[in-house]
């Protein structure tokens, strides 16, 4: 009973790397799945909590590192990032089921 | 099949601590397990936390082979099953993310965004790098370490490529193809990882393929600019110009609680329990003061140790009095090195060992 119960607990999880956190609704929403997906999920942009500088920095690290970005877009995806993920943004992480023994 | 309420409820509440680690990232794989998880000597691997620089892209073991080579007399092919033919060396000891506790950090930086769960302790077999080594015939002229993985990066993305000081690489590296007693599995760096005692994990390098001995140190991204760590101290916030900073190589002594009560009754005791760990070879003692005292108490250290692997420790707290206290712990490492009540300031997060703390409701 024990066993059968704590397999269904853990078969409700994803299994690590098979489910994503999503960006939230905005106009340059597409223009930063298109610059950052190519390498990462979207996890790691929605867990940091920088102001507009700090974005500003790391978006053009990104770009340095081959992000495709137009020059048009960027600083509509800098705002759409500190905008949502600014100083004070609160982050979950996704629970997953740990890999089978 | 009759249905036990009762044990249905007490499952569902230790399952989440038990059977789920925390996704960081989903590509590349970034997964830190919870704190309340990690009570056991030896993290079990499909606890164990995982960091990923790079998607990995994973030697096929049967073709798979280390090259040794640069300031070396013969440079070296070794097949996985001619690595299982040397002396067999095992380390027991912790791995954490230098990144660990960048949540933590007081103004937040980029990064992976770590609590306390990007670390673990466990035993690692494989073959000594020093044993390796005499196999090619290392110069005298090389100093350092090269190290290359697998997990080569897209386009213009810096590849994570990283360098040792040879003198530590010969003293007690390890170059493991097991990892708490089973294969080495492969979000840990199957076939072959890299294991460095006491220092942080961006030198434990995963799914091995070269190692070069060279005079100076590996340059790029990952040596001239992530990985360091001030050389005199900052305020926080500060910017540190690379040369104002060193390349980070020992953890720093840190404890943390994993096991305390939320709520108890006055007058009844708690059995607090956690984990203490340094670059220091080993753990001198691990205090505890509650926000009612002045001074710390010893907690009683678990006797099993080994030099650079975590000590478990535990403390029985009475309470005194009804309302919310918090316990604070701090350890220090047998060098005498106390942990700080504030983690030095560096803009990446690096290395966080403030005092860890729980907060207990007592009530009548």
């Amino acid at each position: 009973m024990k066993a059968l119960l704590v397999l269904i607990l853990a078969a409700s999880l994803p299994m690590p790397g098979t489910k994503f956190k999503e960006l939230p609704p905005g106009k340059a929403k597409v223009d930063v799945e298109a610059a950052c997906y190519a390498c990462h999920s979207a996890d790691i942009l929605v867990q940091q909590r920088l102001n507009q500088k700090q974005w500003t920095a790391t978006v053009e690290k990104m770009m340095r590192w081959g992000a495709v970005v137009p020059p048009e877009k960027k600083m509509p995806i800098v705002e759409y990032l500190a905008r949502h993920f600014g100083p004070g943004a609160k982050f979950e992480p996704i629970r997953v089921q740990v890999p089978p023994r | 099949m009759q249905f036990d309420r009762r044990a249905f409820l007490r499952l569902a509440a230790i399952a989440p601590f038990t059977s789920h680690l925390l996704q960081m990232n989903g590509y590349p794989l970034n997964v830190e397990t919870p704190l309340e998880s990690l009570t056991d000597y030896l993290t079990p691997n499909e606890l164990f936390f995982v960091r990923s620089h790079w998607i990995a892209r994973m030697p096929d073991p049967k073709t798979w082979k280390l090259v040794v080579d640069g300031d070396v007399r013969t440079p070296r092919k070794l097949s996985l099953a001619e690595l299982k033919t040397m002396p067999r060396a095992e380390a027991t000891c912790v791995l954490q993310c230098a990144g660990n506790g960048r949540a933590l950090q007081s103004p937040a930086v980029p990064g992976v965004q770590w609590n306390y769960g990007a670390v673990g302790n466990a035993r690692w077999s494989g073959v000594r790098v020093r044993d390796v080594l005499a196999r090619a015939g290392v110069r005298d002229a090389a100093k350092h370490l090269h190290m290359f993985g697998s997990d080569d990066p897209p386009g213009k993305v810096p590849p994570f490529h990283r360098s040792i000081e040879l003198e530590k690489a010969l003293d007690d590296c390890i170059l493991a193809y097991e990892m708490n007693g089973k294969p080495l599995p492969p979000e840990h760096g199957a076939p072959l990882r890299m294991v460095v005692p006491g220092w942080a994990g961006d030198h434990w390098m995963k799914w091995l393929v070269r190692l070069t001995a060279a005079g100076k140190p590996q340059t790029g991204f990952y040596m001239d600019t992530a990985y360091r760590w001030p050389i005199q101290p900052g305020e926080p916030g500060v910017t540190f110009k690379p040369e104002e900073m060193r390349p980070l190589t020992e953890m720093a002594v840190k404890s943390n609680i994993t096991t305390a009560p939320k709520r108890m009754k006055l007058g009844a005791v708690a059995d607090i329990r956690g984990f203490a760990f340094s670059g220091a070879p080993g753990i001198a003692r691990v205090e505890l003061r509650d926000d009612g005292g002045k001074t710390f108490r010893a907690a009683t250290l678990d006797t099993r140790h080994a030099p650079h692997a975590w000590r478990l420790w535990s403390y029985r707290w009475k309470s005194s009095r009804k309302g919310v206290h918090q316990l604070f712990v701090r350890a220090t490492d047998s060098r005498g090195v106390t942990q700080p009540r504030v983690s030095v300031w560096n803009q990446s997060g690096y290395l966080y060992n403030a005092w860890h703390s729980a907060t207990i409701e007592v009530t009548a």
